[in-house]
């Protein structure tokens, strides 16, 4: 489903240049639950954030689901990542004006769903991860489990083929993390690959392989299963 | 996906009541501003645009030659019409509009006094003045019928119907009524309460077929589908085919249409020569103007808030937003905000209406019945929301969602490039119109400030109506034997107005080329006494001691320049053929415009017999009211048809400050406004930044940082801004004022004080903008700030 060889990355300011993916090679195949570690500023996020086609790479080559995606304009890319791609992000994300089923709504709108499909679609997402009695709630109104529990519906709700997560349980504690961690591992058995950053040993045992990351390049693999 | 929107904006707008206050407030005056305006442009541009057959319809103009320039003006010979209808064949036909001195009309044992026209029959037929009662085409067609006005057939006859009723017209002719109009439209040259016909005219010997007297407006309606060029080329010489009168004047007359009689009508040399269009030109950008500062308002706030909305965007985008999708909800969400605006607008509108229309001098009122209306608010809401929102939106869309989501984003500084020449641009308009308004205002106490030359106070005048003409000895002596009057004086005009002006006048050693105009004005006797005139030389004119003063003359300051005498007392100075002898020499005094030099000025004799006004000096011993009403019953006594109508010489001498005490008054009006509004966004952004900078101001706090010092970092920039405003203003509002005082030969010098002042009063209002939330942001407790993560 991705392959990606010789990926680079740079950041550039006005004094340094910061080498953010160094050559990357990394292939992740369908269904599976990869899990990413390394150090603080490995490149970690820029990884996640080009595979999630938020961000373009400076070289090497991205293919995604067979197609080159690498220098694709940004209406392309958010074409074909509002259809195939769900994010979770560490400090969850939510819009903070709106109710925890208009959030979860959103990517239903932006793919065109019409109303009533919706209503049935989140509805049935928020029951599957138990926060439908939250529905009409803010964010603010919320604790970080019940969030990132949002979050992770808001990322499923479009039956994406790819769920990326950057650090999902960092701002949670171990009980509300392993929920996290649970309802991933579900989605992954119904056939949803995953592409998971994490700082967590723990956590990373729920995948199948764990990619170690230094300096922007993957330097070891760890199969678990 | 518009629902989820507007969710959002709606929110938004609640959750942060400030700004929205500051927004919506903003936009409203702004767009109120410039409804207002538009109304006025609206009207001035509509100015006889309602008549059905306005495309055909023109006026007749004369233009001629004289000392070398070409003069045009719209008053032609009566002959003119009837000549023309004839002569042209692409002219349907003609009407004359005559205005007569204001008739006095009486109803029974009511009297009182009516501006209307004397008009050709057809004037119904081509103006679309429409008729509640009678028939257009038979109105006028007896030569004793009469139609008024809605209004005035009620203020004479009340409830009853007003048709068939007799008016006695100057206590001498019957006129029945035939006909009732509509009110006219406030968009309209014509300014009558009655129309009577033409064949009055001729019944009391007031027509003439004389091709030199230039004295009433002739109309012309061109048949459907005719040239034009084909008419004017026509009537061009018509004058020529009718006299011998070889006057080397080139005089030619043309054809005016109607769409240009209002704007375009300023003719310099014989060509169009700006007008009212130039002003309508300047307030429709002055409205884009203010409307402008008001979305500048809109977008430095929207974009400095952009911190707290890019997390909105990345997710947004994280979750399959096109940049364009979220463009149209930005854009959208200012199109709400101005709506909202809009209503607000609509209700100041309502409020100010009365205020902007004494100001305009005219009848503005908004139509809510009209569907057009609507059209046009709901197209000027949707223009605004796209002006303020177009930027904000691009720059917010556009934002990196990697970037906001990691928290790396931050925009610091609430005064980023773009919104610094947004705020420039604001106060450089504020700060030029500070500077316009104070050069006005000067320039107005300047010409106020001008020795007129005679003494205004206690002295009226009253127009020598009826029997007053007649009478004006015995009111003469009464008003002085009873103590109301110091001294009373017949004169051709008032004197704050001069009505004659002639090259015509000889006198020894007159070079042969000289073509002086002096003003030329006619008094009984005592003039001197009555106005309060300096004399130089010699006296006033007085018939008890020197009969032949009929013939006598003074002179003012200038002419005796002009003539050139050693000594003026005694010497001849010939009008025409009638001699005058100079008998005083007075200082000049101001006759017309204040704001320019003193003409020339002879002051005939009673000899000349041109007598319309009689001015008289009222005993300032006695309370004004009190002499009013004893004058008004010594009026009443030998005038009893006329009603008295006094008018004071230092009210009409005020008046003549009108034009530029408004022109002083509209921009003093913008310039508050624009402060004002552009101060209510420097408040924002003052508030944005030092919400951003709090925990920097903390830091520096514990290390140590002095509130006044903290103050001056945050106050810096803003002021900063105003400075640059300043130097850009400076030199813009220099060059407008300096063409603006072209106008007026008697003006102020521009000084540089005026600059400094505009500069400091905006310095200080801003300041005093900012520092309020500097102040509030360097006094607060550093560890309450330091403590938020
Ligand atoms: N927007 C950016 N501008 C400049 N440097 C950046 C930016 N984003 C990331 N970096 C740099 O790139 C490197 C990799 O960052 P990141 O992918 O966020 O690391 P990780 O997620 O593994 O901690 C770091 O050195 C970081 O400082
Ligand atoms: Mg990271």
């Amino acid at each position: 489903m991705i392959k990606i060889t010789d990926l680079e990355k740079y950041y550039r300011t006005e004094e340094v240049e910061t080498i953010a993916l160094n050559k990357l090679s990394i292939e992740v195949k369908e269904g599976e639950f990869v899990a990413v570690m390394g150090p603080s500023g490995c490149g970690k996020s820029t990884l996640l954030n080009i595979l999630g086609l938020l961000d373009d790479p400076d070289g090497g080559s991205f293919v995604f689901n067979g197609i080159e995606v690498a220098g694709f304009n940004e209406r392309k890319r958010a074409d074909l990542r509002k259809k195939n791609i769900g994010f979770v992000f560490q400090s969850f994300n939510l819009i903070d004006e709106l109710t925890v089923f208009e959030n979860v709504e959103l990517p239903l709108i932006y793919n065109n769903v019409k109303a009533a499909d919706r209503k049935k679609r989140v509805e049935e997402v928020l029951d599957n991860l138990k926060i439908m009695h939250r529905r009409n709630h803010y964010p603010q109104q919320l604790s970080g489990g019940q969030q990132q529990r949002v979050a992770v519906a808001r990322a499923v709700v479009n039956n994406p083929k790819l769920i990326l997560a950057d650090e999902p349980t960092g701002n949670l504690d171990s009980s509300n993390g392993n929920e996290v961690m649970q309802l991933l591992t579900e989605l992954n058995e119904k056939g949803t690959t995953i592409v998971m950053v994490t700082h967590s040993e723990h956590d990373a045992r729920y995948s199948h392989r764990i990619i170690r990351m230094l300096d922007g390049h993957s330097v070891t693999e760890n199969i678990l299963i | 996906m518009i629902k989820n929107f507007f969710k959002v904006a709606f929110r938004n707008l609640l959750r942060n009541k400030g700004f929205s206050f500051i927004n919506i407030s903003g936009l409203a005056i702004g767009m109120a501003s410039a409804v207002l305006i538009m109304l006025w442009i609206q009207n001035e541009t509509s100015y006889d645009q309602f008549h059905e057959k306005k495309d055909r319809i023109y006026e007749a103009w004369n233009k001629a030659e004289f000392s070398g320039k070409l003069q045009c003006w719209n008053t032609t010979p009566k002959i003119l019409a009837r000549s023309m209808e004839k002569d042209i064949p692409e002219i349907e036909r003609s009407v004359r509009v005559n205005w007569p001195s204001n008739f006095l009309f009486s109803i029974g044992d009511k009297r009182l006094t009516v501006k209307g026209n004397i008009v050709d029959t057809g004037f119904l037929q081509m103006f679309s003045f429409p008729l509640v009662k009678g028939d257009p085409k038979t109105a006028l067609n007896d030569g004793s019928s009469i139609v008024l006005t809605q209004t005035l057939a009620k203020k004479i006859f009340g409830e009853e119907d007003a048709m068939g009723k007799i008016i006695k017209i100057d206590n001498k002719d019957n006129f029945t009524v035939t006909g009732i109009a509509k009110d006219l439209p406030n968009n309209t040259r014509f300014n009558f309460e009655y129309l009577i016909p033409w064949n009055y005219l001729v019944r009391t010997g007031g027509d003439d077929s004389s091709w030199g007297n230039n004295s009433t407006r002739t109309y012309a309606l061109l048949k459907p589908g005719v040239s034009i060029d084909a008419a004017n080329g026509k009537l061009k010489s018509i004058k020529y085919q009718y006299t011998k009168d070889n006057d080397d004047k080139k005089w030619e007359m043309f054809l005016y249409p109607a769409s240009r009689w209002r704007l375009y009508s300023n003719f310099t040399n014989g060509k169009e020569d700006g007008g009212l269009i130039d002003f309508v030109k300047l307030f429709a950008v002055i409205a884009l103007f203010i409307l402008l500062i008001a979305c500048i308002n809109f977008m430095n706030l929207s974009t400095a808030r952009s911190e707290k909305r890019a997390k909105e965007v990345g997710i947004r985008k994280v979750v399959g937003a096109q940049k364009q999708s979220l463009v149209s909800q930005f854009i959208g969400e200012s199109v709400f905000l101005a709506f909202i605006a809009g209503i607000f607008a609509i209700i100041i509108v309502q409020l100010a209406l009365p205020a902007f229309g004494e100001l305009t001098d005219k009848k503005l009122f908004v139509d809510y019945t009209d569907y057009k209306f609507w059209i046009y608010a709901i197209g000027f809401v949707f223009f605004t929301g796209i002006m303020a929102g177009s930027y904000p939106a691009f720059f917010l869309s556009s934002f990196n969602p990697s970037k906001v989501l990691k928290g790396t984003f931050k925009s610091a500084n609430a005064l980023i490039t773009p919104r610094k020449l947004l705020v420039v641009l604001q106060f450089t308009f504020a700060i030029i119109l500070i500077i316009c308004t104070t050069i006005v205002k000067q320039q107005i106490d300047h010409a106020r400030d001008r020795e007129s030359g005679y003494a205004k106070d206690n002295l009226v005048y009253h127009y020598l109506t009826g029997d007053l003409e007649k009478n004006y000895e015995l009111v003469k002596d009464e008003l002085l034997s009873s103590g109301i009057a110091k001294s009373v004086t017949k004169t051709s005009a008032p004197l704050t107005q001069g009505w004659s002006d002639s090259w015509g006048f000889n006198w020894e050693g007159k070079p042969a080329d000289d073509k002086t105009d002096f003003d030329r004005y006619v008094a009984d006797e005592n003039l001197g006494a009555t106005a309060g005139l300096t004399f130089i030389k010699g006296r006033d004119f007085d018939l008890k001691k020197f009969p032949t003063d009929s013939s006598a003359m003074i002179i003012n300051e200038s002419a005796a320049k002009v003539m050139n005498f050693k000594d003026p007392i005694g010497q001849i100075v010939k009008d025409d053929d009638r001699p005058y002898h100079i008998v005083g020499l007075i200082k000049d005094f101001i006759l017309q415009s204040p704001y320019y030099p003193t003409k020339p000025m002879i002051i005939e004799g009673a000899k000349n017999g041109w007598f319309s006004v009689m001015h008289i000096k009222l005993n300032g011993a006695n309370n004004t009211a009190d002499n009013l009403k004893r004058m008004e019953v010594i009026f009443k006594k030998y005038n009893t048809e006329y009603p008295f109508d006094c008018k004071f010489v230092d009210l009409e001498y005020a008046a003549k400050f009108k034009t530029e005490e408004r022109t002083g008054t509209l921009a003093a009006i913008f310039a508050a406004l624009t402060i004002f509004i552009s101060c209510l966004g420097l408040f924002g952004l003052a508030t944005y930044m030092a919400e951003n900078r709090i925990k920097e101001i903390g830091v520096r706090k514990v290390l140590g940082a002095s509130v006044t010092g903290i103050t001056t970092l945050l106050s810096k920039d803003f002021l900063k801004l105003v400075m640059i405003s300043f130097v850009i203003a400076s030199p813009v509002a220099w060059w407008m004022m300096h063409q603006w005082l072209q106008d007026y030969p008697y003006r102020v010098a521009i000084q540089w004080q005026v600059f400094a002042f505009a500069g400091l009063l905006t310095f200080f209002i801003s300041l005093l903008t900012v520092s309020y939330q500097s102040i509030k942001a360097a006094i607060a407790n550093p560890v309450k700030s330091l403590r938020t993560e």
